[in-house]
This record gives C-alpha cells, structure tokens and sequence, in this order.
C-alpha cells in the first residue's frame, strides 16, 4: 500500500476510529486485498471464535402495491395494476407453518406502501400471528413503511411503532435505508418515502422502545463513493447514540426491469464496500453477506472480507428476484459454504442470539433448492379481510363499488 | 480463539514463504502443502496476486471465442462474428477425418480469425494412443487451417511427451485445462509444474474445472485453484479464467487472486440490454474495476491496445 495508506492501515490496527477522508482514501487506492485483510482482522477481532451465523427465516411481501414509486425498485405495481397482490392472513399462516417445518423463527415482512391497508391491518395480522404462533418472532415493516403508516394514520412515529410493538412487532429491519444522503434521495425519487434523517429517525424512536433493528446500504446507483461514505458514518453516529443496531447489510443495485436502469457494481466492487463497511462501522458486531445479490461464490468470500453472518437461509424472495437475480440456499448450501470457508456455523435468532448447531443435523427438513414466490399462479381479487378496512385509493373504492 | 490463532500462525507461514518468493527462491519443499491448507484466504491471494504482478504485470488479456460443436462444425457457421478473436471446435470428434473436415470448413468462414480446436487428449484416444497417428492427425488439421489445439486436459493427458509432440508437429496446444470438479487443485497445479519444460509451448493454465461437480463448487475452493495455480505453476506465465463459465463476478474477483487472462468472451454484440452490458464493454469495466488494464488478443495472442 502507499505511505497514506500504510499509515491508516496502522492506525487501525491501533484501534483507532476511521475518519471520512482515511475511508475515502483506503476505498480508492487500497489494493482490494489490502482491504480485505484489514477488514478480516476487524472481523477476527470482533468474533475471534470463528463462528459464522445464519437464520433460519422467510422473507414475505404482503404486498407489491407502492405509491412510493421509487425508480429503482422492480418489485413494486402502481395502485390499481392488475398484477398487484395484497397477502391473505391465512396465506401468510400458510408461510408461517412451511418456514417452522423447515425450523425457521421469524419472518422478514416488508413490502409496498399500499394506501388500502391501513395501520389496522397490520395490527390485526401481527395479532393473529402471536396468538396462532406465540414464540414466532416478527422482524417487520423498514423505516419507509413505519413513515408511511404514520402518515396514513395521522399518528406520530412513536405512536405508531407503539402500537406496532403492542400487536406483535418485534424488530424492524434496515430496509428503505438506499443511500442516506438526500441528493441521493432525491435522484431516486425515494425523497418522498423518507428522507435520510426520517429513515434514522424512525430507527432512533425503534432503539429507544427497545426494538433492536438492522442497518442496510443499496449502493451502485448514482452516488459518489463519499456519499457512501457518508452513508456509513451517519449509521456509525446513530449506533454511537443508541446501540440499537445488531447487524448492518450492503446490497448492490440490481438494474433489470427498473426504471433507473443501468448496470449492476461489480464482484469486487461489493466486496471493497463490505470490506469497508467493517472498518468504518467499527461499532457493529455483525455484517451480513449478500449472497441474495452477489451469488454463492462471492457470497461465501464476503466471509473474507469481513462478513460474519450469512444473512437468511431464503425460503421466499420476490424484491431482488424481480429484478432479474434468483440464487437460492438452503440450510444444507448456506452450512456447506460457511464450513467450507473454515469457520463453524450456528443457528441465531433476531437479536444475532445463538440457537444451535444446522437444524438438518438434527433432525430431518425437506431440502428447497429453489425459491418460493409471494404468490404463486394468479394474482386476482384482495383477500377477504382488506374489505374489514375502509378503501383509501380511488381504485379499490371503484372495485369495491362494482361489487 | 484457538481457531484464529490457528489462522494467525499460518499466516505467519505465509508471509516467510512470500518473503522467499520475493527473494526470487521459489517454493521450497513444503511450501505448496502450506499454501493448500491455508484458511487465510485473502493472504494466500495476496501472494499469488504479487506474483502475478512481478510475471505478468497489469495487463489482463481476454479473447472473443465463438465455440462451434465439432459435430455441427461440418454444416456451419457460415459466418464468424468480425469481433471473434477465435473460433474454437469444440467437443470430441467421432474421428480424425470428421476433425479435419471440420477444421477446414470453420477455416474457410472464419476469415482472418485464427481457428482452434480440440482437446489433444481426445485426438490422442482417437488415435489410438500410436504416436504415428497422431502425428499424421495433427499434420492433416494443421493443413486443413487449424492453427492451434485449443486445450488439453491435465486429469487428461498421461504424459506431457503428447504435448511436445503437439508442438513439433506445428499445432502447439493454447490452454492447459482441468476437467472433473474432484481434481484435487494441488494436484494438479503441481503436475502442472512438474511438467516443466515439456509444457513451455502452452500459454495459459486454466485451474477451474470446466465439468461441474454434483454440488456448485465454492467462491473459495475456485479461489484457491487460481491462487494456487498462480503460485505453484512456474512454467507457465498466464492463469485464465472462463467468463462464461464462472461468471463476471468470479471470474473478476479471480483477477485480483492471481489470474490474468480472461477465456470465452462473447463474440456477439448484443445491444439487447444496452451498450454498456454489451459483452465488450462489460468485460473491460469488469477489468478496470479490478484495477487492471484489459487488452483484447485473438486466438494467436496478438494484442490490441490497452483499452481505457
Ligand atoms: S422500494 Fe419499496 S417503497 Fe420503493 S417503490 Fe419499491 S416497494 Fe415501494
């Protein structure tokens, strides 16, 4: 490495905290394996034991109706489309009762910001699930929906993550988050859903009702490598204040069939992010790989480039996959690579808790060598309970009239 | 905790191996089974990525092959993409007279485009395994046009002997390859080695297997072959790596874990998707964002310019 580059690598190895120009620096000029290294050691550092984590979870999207239109998402159908679908309760039951055969804890529930379904809605649902499954743990709704059922409610955010956690919320996952930095934003026209500090904000007012959340990063789109900078130091800040955070995923833009268009970054490209991720956010325990966009392969090297957690053993995925990408791993797969890698993979909760060794180890779980779908076959009519809940689009108060 | 120590100590042996390589000893004995069972990973790149600098520099080569089945060889192509760099038979053929059919009716629509073909370890067994007969096989494909044997297998070849015949006879082999997923990457980068001079007429080493196993192999299993091929092959200068095959992900990540040539880029522009994912395109970005300066060359190693 050059002497600047000596210096912060020395510097780090120190302790000592990473400031935004050394982060730019070591981004643009440090050798991709010098980064890897210095990221393997943070990692080596925060997790000597040489364990890898894994969680056994499905990601469900109740809904692909979005009036938040962001122009790089793929996933979403405007109100009204005759490809949009709104999960029944006893479908997403139905998710509930597959992802516990094959020993899952949690679901991962996000999804459009549908003006139909309002906070009722999901109290209802997060209700009827604690009462059919009382130890199954909801991991739900990013900071742009939270935004989004405050305005939809007319409730202040604390008010509605309240009542949220009252009916069942467990923790709240980091999506929505892209890049935080409004110039950013606003290219991606995901100003409107939430702005950076809204988005921190919904986490600060998470951490402080105790919910523990994920951090996440879309980069590849239109921001400058210090806006990603700048991204990570506003997390490392917020993580200073609150602790709040248990994990922090990065994730590349995934260009087909987006608005936005363009290309995807690059295999190196992810793992220079992640590796510096670990440097900067020197205040988060975890890192997860992003096999979901990166593949197997490069997603087993994340573990090198200082990646500890092998996210979700993915049962479901529509967001990515509507965007062109459908790798898939089982518990057998995700335990293979990560033994593979040399580290010792374990089962963890939410809350990055240990549960145990590979659950197929102890007992017999159908192998699922590809994803499943939201829905499968045809899209048709809302369920029956959306009708419990007063129409707000002009569209389905138009369907429901020509009933 | 003891795991990691365990990492740390074997990255301490890494680092003297590295200091004898820079020292310009080479591996001592030993060196290559440590390099093997390292779980450092990103260390053991590392070396192989400063070897690859000192032989090789930054230039990453790639080459535009259009692959056309021996079989299907005798009725087609009628034309060969202007970007193809190569137009390559491929698969084995049912025998000499199909191969030389095939070579000399790819010869006359490829133009200017260098032609390959084969794998020298299927010519050999079509011939018998009689040296006479393969000499006389590879005198009729090198009349028929062909330029070069496109590969030939290390789990393939019993004795380097067939690839200085290949030589002498005017139709040196490109590509050493390896073909089952379970060769054992050690193994066979260190045959590759022992063959020594006998495979000083090969351009390239291409350490991933091009059959997949039962089970997809693994970003680091990939990863070792190359670093390892890098470090162990001494014989030969480039280490390729297939972009059809492994990906634009593995295959770039591989460049900064030793390999410097990139195999089996799309012929064909296809704007389907826009230019900047045009095959072309895509592999020099690929290229530059691994830091590195990608040069095209044909079939004949014969370079363009730097692309910028
Ligand atoms: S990213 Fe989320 S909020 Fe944005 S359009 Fe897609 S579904 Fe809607």
């Amino acid at each position: 490495m050059g002497c600047g580059l000596d210096e912060i690598a020395t510097r780090l190895r120190g302790g000592e905290r990473l400031r935004a120009g050394e982060a730019l620096d070591l981004y643009r000029a440090a050798p991709t394996l010098e980064l890897g290294r210095l990221a393997d050691a943070a990692r080596a550092a925060k997790h000597p034991e040489r364990i890898v984590t894994y969680i056994i979870d499905r990601n469900v999207n109740y809904t692909n109706v979005c009036v938040a239109r962001c122009n790089f998402c793929a996933f979403y159908r405007p109100v009204g489309a005759g490809d949009g679908y709104v999960l029944g309760f006893d479908e997403i039951f139905a998710k509930i009762d597959e992802t516990l055969e094959v020993g899952g804890v949690q679901l991962l529930l996000q999804g459009g910001h549908n003006p139909d379904l309002p906070l009722g809605w999901y109290e209802d649902l997060f209700r009827a699930v604690k009462e059919r499954y009382p130890t199954f743990r909801l991991h739900a709704l990013s900071p742009p929906e939270v935004i989004h059922l405050s305005r939809l409610s007319q409730l202040p955010v604390p008010a509605v993550v309240e009542r949220l956690v009252a009916a069942g919320l467990d923790s709240i996952p980091g999506g929505g988050a892209e890049i935080l930095v409004d110039r950013v934003r606003r290219l991606l026209n995901c100003h409107g859903k939430a702005t950076a500090e809204e988005w921190l904000d919904v986490m600060r007012t998470a951490h402080r009702a105790g919910l523990r959340t994920t951090a996440t990063m879309m980069y590849g789109t239109v921001e400058r490598p210090e806006e990603r900078i700048e991204h990570l130091l506003r997390l490392r800040d917020l993580q200073d204040e609150t602790g709040g955070f248990t994990a922090f995923i990065a994730w590349s833009y995934q260009p087909p069939n987006t608005e936005l268009g363009g290309i995807e970054a690059t295999g190196v490209e992810y793992l220079r992010t992640l590796a510096l991720a670990r440097l900067v956010l020197d205040n988060f325990d975890n890192l997860q790989a992003s096999w979901v966009t990166q593949g197997g392969r490069v997603g087993q090297l994340s573990l090198a480039f200082g990646a500890n957690d092998m996210g979700s053993v993915m049962i479901e995925e529509n967001v990515v996959r509507a965007a062109g990408a459908a790798y898939c791993m089982d518990e057998v797969e995700i335990v293979r690579n990560i033994e593979n890698a040399g580290f010792v993979p374990k089962r963890r909760n939410m809350h990055y808790e240990l549960l145990g060794d590979p659950i197929f180890r102890e007992r017999a779980v159908p192998r699922m060598l590809e994803l499943a779908v939201a829905r499968a076959g045809e899209v048709g009519a809302p369920p029956p309970e959306v009708a419990r809940y007063p129409a707000r689009s002009r569209a389905e108060k138009a369907r429901r009239a020509a009933r | 905790m003891a795991a990691d120590r365990q990492a740390g100590s074997t990255t301490a042996e890494l680092e003297a191996i590295g200091e004898r390589l820079r020292a310009g000893d080479g591996l001592a004995s030993g060196d290559a089974a440590v390099l093997a069972a390292t779980p450092d990973l990103v260390a053991l790149g590392a070396l192989a990525d400063e070897r690859r600098r000192a032989v090789r520099g930054d230039r990453v080569t790639f080459v535009r092959v259009l692959e056309v089945e021996a079989a299907a060889a005798g009725a087609g192509p009628d034309g060969v993409p202007p970007r193809a760099g190569e137009v390559r038979i491929v698969g084995r053929p049912a025998n000499i007279a199909a191969a030389v059919a095939a070579a000399r009716r790819l010869r006359e629509a490829a133009g200017r485009t260098p032609v390959t073909g084969f794998a020298l370890d299927d010519l050999v067994d079509v011939c018998g395994a009689d040296a006479s007969a393969v000499r006389e096989a590879l005198a009729g494909l090198r009349e028929a046009g062909l330029e070069r044997v496109a590969e030939a297998r290390v789990d393939g070849v019993a004795d380097p002997a067939w690839i200085e015949l290949a030589a002498a006879e005017g139709l040196p082999v490109t590509r050493l390859t390896v073909a089952s997923a379970d060769a054992d990457a050690l193994e066979t980068a260190g045959t590759v080695a022992a063959w020594g001079a006998a495979a000083a007429s090969v351009r390239v080493f291409a350490p991933l297997p091009t059959n997949a196993g039962p089970r997809p192999s693994t970003g680091y299993d990939d990863l070792r072959r190359v670093a390892l091929a890098r470090l162990v092959v001494d014989n030969i200068d480039s280490i390729q790596v297939d972009w059809r095959l492994y990906g634009p992900k593995l295959a770039q990540v591989a460049l900064t874990f030793g390999a410097d040539d990139v195999d089996a880029v799309s012929p064909i522009d296809t704007l389907e998707h826009g230019w900047r994912r045009a095959p072309l395109e895509e592999i020099a970005r690929n290229v530059s964002a691994a830091a590195r300066v990608p040069i095209e060359r044909n079939g004949r190693f014969e370079t363009g310019t730097a692309r910028p």
